[in-house]
């Protein structure tokens, strides 16, 4: 719970422009069912889900705070902090972690200085250990937003780190 | 109905029954965890698992699979026996199993099953969970460690209650039950998820550590704060009444309390209260014999005649109105009232001219049988909250159309396909009436209402009150107006709901008259429609009923006037606080000063004993016997749950022993007076303790309908100022909840709600403490900004004794005020 209140508490201090959500909120308010399209709608705006912003769709669709909350820890796609501008996803699943991912997952937290599901404070990476990408063939397996990193050895680590670090933040 | 076999037995149950009510109907028993008759079904526990034949091989939840004909089923196989066992132990997986310090423990459903199955040992291993537990407010404990997941809580809060404070958060093994962004409690407090928790995560903090669950003795009883006529399991220990226990079966309301209901009891027991009486000596109250103070009275009492008068609260039993009536007419004087005069006109008044009966044609229950609700101000929620719980019900379950007038948003409003008319404050009346010239001009009326008296007088009075010409002054659109009135007009069945009270002088004699005109026009009686007028107190109905006010006499506040001209010189009170739940508190204050002698018998040293002469120390509800009369007239008889406090005195042996030292005769119980009643009040005939049993009984109100030609005041705005409306929070009802732990905890002082507009014009921010004045005076109170009020009107609850609104409250339905901070 420390760690909720500490986010709302940092929250209180920013700023959110919320004219940004009403433009998704006005384009589904009479739609049935338009809590999920409004929240992946502000989500996409916003990069996640901040307080002020779940309140807010919460007053303007007439729903319980609480059961946004609700949608919004049940789905693995919603976030509740900001994330990165680039994800990095490391496959831990069966074939990868007998190939070795485990190292592969502590090389990157000891080069970003985050753990699992992490975001660098300068908002560049969010680090997320996955159960199955899905290309076993390619085990171990990383991925930055959408660049696949197949055969991953802990030198490679570096490489990736030191490719991302140049692409712009926009 | 269907023909079933349950365990070998040949049952027969209702077709849409699920085999557990089936069951239950015929006396057999279904183990459940997360099923509750109020709530939808839900199957999440997987207790209630049974055999049926036709389903071979699967074992079915009974709580949510409806019966068909010539079902077999078993409930009690072995194999079922095992399957519970294991679903107990899978719960019991990570509970921490702390029932010796639980307080829970006595009343756990998972306890108890625990036991009845014999779970001693479990095959598995696995953590406990180590969430957190919630202490963040006074009123409920949230220990999630505990927890089952049967979301009884998070479903009460929605289905019943809707509020939506609690759902389940996360998924998986994770999930528990929350508040959003997993923060701390912030509700109504009514307690609906503790009394449905079937293990320990959700408790009555009040009630932690006090006594063990089977200690306590239950005692049946009525709640004594608003009308609904709530009843009540008062659990007492050592002549203490140390909480309210939930019985699923009590009353209309299946045992759903709201806030101050549920725990707002510690008045009963609280250290505040009177216990001896006290006479004023030298200027200061001094403790005194009840021989020596009750002579006093007696002596000033005496041949008085009308000089003398009486202001008595609703919440006295009706028995000792009667009694407090009898006492007056021996003294000489028709001068008694209640509630400041005027928050009884719509019954005594506008009722009683337009339906010929001082009381609502309608019941509480003929709320769920509705089709279209028309309730006037969103308050009705908050002045009556466990009515307020059936409109809930009514809207989301029975798809009843909710139609609100009001002058500001409410609660009410949030309900799917709830209307809600904002209008200018104190147009409410004009408004209805505009409605009922739509219904005429529309010729929506019914075709008996031209032969109704009055017809004539009410075609030509309403010409005054077309939708166009009431659309300006009341802020509506006439298209709006007109739209009410056809929804209310071709509505199957539909049912007029408004509060009255102190709080709110505009719902006067000329709103229950309009409303009463608007029902006629288009006979909406009967099952599912009527008006329902909901009086402010316990027993404001039954003071109606008993006749306790102003027939031939003068009203309180004649009264009032009277004791500041001199006119009245002995004023007795009871239980009545007129210094802070009467307006002008200024006005009321100097003519208490005034009057030569002032008795007041209370349980508290309110602001208003505090200037009398004598003070008496009176009874609660919970030590006395009498009878409740509630808004839909149910009469309800109580019993003493505990002894008396201190030397405290019922109202009843108060009255009765002045009547004595008058001369005059007084029956010696209150049962003999239910008699005199059951002879003398029209409804109550054939009523008798014995036949009130537990539930109670309606008092029938026949209707003899009469058109009453509208009037309506106009509130006209006065430039540069806000419009105060006053009314009742959620938490309180009249003064009396200031001494309940629990109201106080939830809301402890008044404040002054505003809109955000009207907030960032005046450059407020939420807690500022605001000056605010009118002609009739001034205080200071916290500013609360609130989406819910439009710009420019102003609210302010009105119960509280410290910076009390009826300083600036002048008694008219609107207040002209400046706020400054």
């Amino acid at each position: 719970m420390s760690e909720a209140v500490a986010q709302q508490a940092e929250e209180q201090e920013t700023e959110v422009d919320l004219s940004i959500a009403d433009k998704v909120i006005d384009k589904y308010i009479d739609l049935p069912g338009n809590l999920m399209p409004v929240l992946q709608g502000v989500q996409d705006a916003y990069g996640y889900i901040p307080r002020k912003v779940a309140d807010h769709v919460a007053e303007r669709l007439n729903v319980y705070p609480s059961q946004i909350y609700g949608v919004l820890t049940f789905y693995a796609q919603f976030h509740l902090k900001p994330r990165g501008r680039f994800i990095i996803r490391v496959c831990v699943g069966t074939a990868c972690h007998v190939s070795g991912a485990p190292r592969i997952v502590e090389t990157f937290f000891d080069k970003l200085h985050i753990g699992h599901a992490e975001t660098t404070p300068d908002l560049r990476y969010t680090f997320e250990k996955v159960a199955c990408l899905g290309a076993c063939g390619m085990a171990p397996l990383a991925m930055v937003n959408d660049d696949t990193f197949g055969k991953m050895t802990v030198q490679r680590v570096d490489e990736i780190i030191a490719e991302y670090n140049k692409r712009p933040m926009k | 109905m269907v023909n079933l076999t349950i365990d070998d037995k040949q049952v027969t149950a209702p077709k849409n029954a699920t085999i557990y009510e089936a069951a239950k109907i015929n006396g057999i028993k279904i183990p459940i965890l997360c099923h509750d008759k109020k709530l939808k079904p839900f199957g999440a526990c997987r207790m209630c698992l049974v055999e049926v034949e036709q389903m071979k091989g699967r074992q079915i939840p009974a709580c949510t699979t409806p019966v068909t004909d010539g079902m077999i089923i078993r409930t009690s196989t072995p194999d079922i026996i095992k399957a519970r066992k294991m679903v107990l132990e899978l719960l019991l997986l990570n509970h921490p199993i702390d029932c010796p310090v639980c307080d829970k423990g006595g009343d756990c459903d998972l306890q108890n099953l625990t036991y009845e199955y014999q779970v001693n040992a479990n095959r598995f291993s696995d953590e406990k969970f180590h969430h957190e537990i919630d202490y963040s407010n006074p009123l409920i404990e949230r220990d999630m460690n505990r927890c089952v997941l049967c979301g009884k809580c998070a479903r009460i809060c929605d289905e019943i209650v809707s509020f939506g404070a609690l759902t389940f958060i996360s998924r998986g093994i994770e999930t528990k039950i929350g508040c959003e962004f997993e923060g701390a409690l912030n509700c109504e407090f009514c307690g609906s998820c503790v009394s449905v928790c079937p293990v320990g995560s959700l408790l009555a903090r009040p009630f932690k550590y006090k006594a063990r669950f089977w200690a306590l003795t239950n005692h049946k009883s009525v709640c004594s704060y608003c009308g609904t006529g709530c009843n009540l399991t008062l659990g007492v220990k050592d002549n203490k009444v140390l909480t309210t226990v939930y019985d699923e079966n009590q009353g209309f309301h299946n045992g759903q309390l709201c806030c101050r209901g549920r725990f707002g009891y510690q008045f009963i027991n609280s250290d505040k209260r009177l216990t001896t009486p006290l006479v004023r000596k030298n200027g200061v109250l001094t403790e005194a014999g009840w021989d020596e103070a009750l002579e006093l009275v007696a002596s000033r009492l005496k041949g008085s005649g009308a000089s003398a008068a009486a202001l008595s609260t609703p919440r006295l039993a009706n028995e000792e109105l009667v009694l407090f009536k009898k006492l007056m007419e021996t003294a000489g004087s028709a001068n008694y009232d209640h509630s400041a005069g005027y928050a009884h006109a719509a019954l005594t008044e506008g009722f009683a001219r337009s339906f010929g009966a001082t009381a609502s044609p309608a019941t509480i229950p003929d709320i769920q049988k509705s089709d279209l609700l028309l309730v006037i101000k969103t308050d009705s929620y908050e002045t009556h909250p466990v009515v307020g719980f059936e409109i809930n019900m009514a809207v989301k379950n029975k798809g009843a159309k909710l139609n609100i007038l009001s002058d500001k948003r409410g609660k009410l409003s949030k309900l799917p396909d709830a209307t809600t008319l904002v209008h200018t404050p104190g147009c409410e009346v004009a408004v209805i009436n505009a409605m009922a010239k739509a219904i005429l001009d529309e010729k929506l009326a019914a075709g008996s209402a031209a032969a109704i008296p009055g017809y004539a007088d009410l075609e030509k009075a309403l010409a005054g009150f077309t939708p166009d010409a009431v659309a300006g002054q009341s802020g509506l659109s006439a298209a709006a107006i007109r739209q009410f009135a056809t929804d209310y007009a071709k509505a199957g069945k539909a049912l007029i709901i408004f509060p009255i009270g102190n709080a709110y002088p505009g719902h006067n004699a000329d709103l229950a008259s309009a409303v009463a005109n608007l029902a006629i026009l288009t006979g909406k009686f009967g099952e599912g429609s009527g008006v329902l007028c909901m009086a402010e107190k316990n027993n404001s109905q039954g003071a109606v009923d008993m006749g306790f006010y102003a027939t031939s006499g003068l009203n309180a506040g004649q009264i009032i006037d009277g004791c500041a001209s001199g006119a009245i010189k002995t004023l007795f009170i009871a239980g009545e606080n007129p210094v802070v739940s009467y307006p002008n508190r200024a006005a009321v204050t100097a003519a208490l000063d005034k009057v030569e002698f002032l008795v007041v018998s209370d349980l508290f040293m309110t602001e208003t004993a505090a200037m009398a002469d004598v003070v008496l120390p009176a009874c609660s509800f919970a030590e006395k016997e009498g009878t409740f009369t509630s808004v839909d007239r149910r009469v309800q008889h109580i019993k003493p749950a505990i002894g008396k406090i201190g030397k405290s005195r019922t109202d009843f042996e108060i009255f009765g022993t002045l009547i004595a030292k008058l001369g005059g005769q007084a029956p010696a119980t209150p049962a003999a007076v239910f008699g005199e009643i059951a002879a003398s009040v029209p409804g109550y005939a054939g009523m008798s303790y014995a036949s009130l049993g537990e539930v109670g009984a309606f008092a029938p109100v026949i209707v003899k309908a009469t058109f009453v030609a509208p009037k309506a005041a106009v509130v006209e705005p006065v430039a540069g100022k806000l419009a105060l409306v006053t009314g009742s929070v959620l938490y309180h009802n009249g003064t009396l909840s200031q001494f309940g732990e629990g109201p106080m905890y939830v809301c402890p002082e008044g404040y002054v709600e505003l809109s955000r507009g009207d907030a960032a014009k005046l450059k407020i921010e939420e807690n500022d403490l605001l000056n605010v004045a009118s002609a009739t005076g001034s205080t200071k109170l916290k500013a609360r900004i609130t989406p819910r009020m439009p710009e420019g009107v102003l609210f302010s609850p009105y119960h509280f004794g410290a910076a009390g609104i009826n300083q600036v409250w002048s008694g008219a339905p609107v207040t002209w005020v400046t706020v400054t901070k």
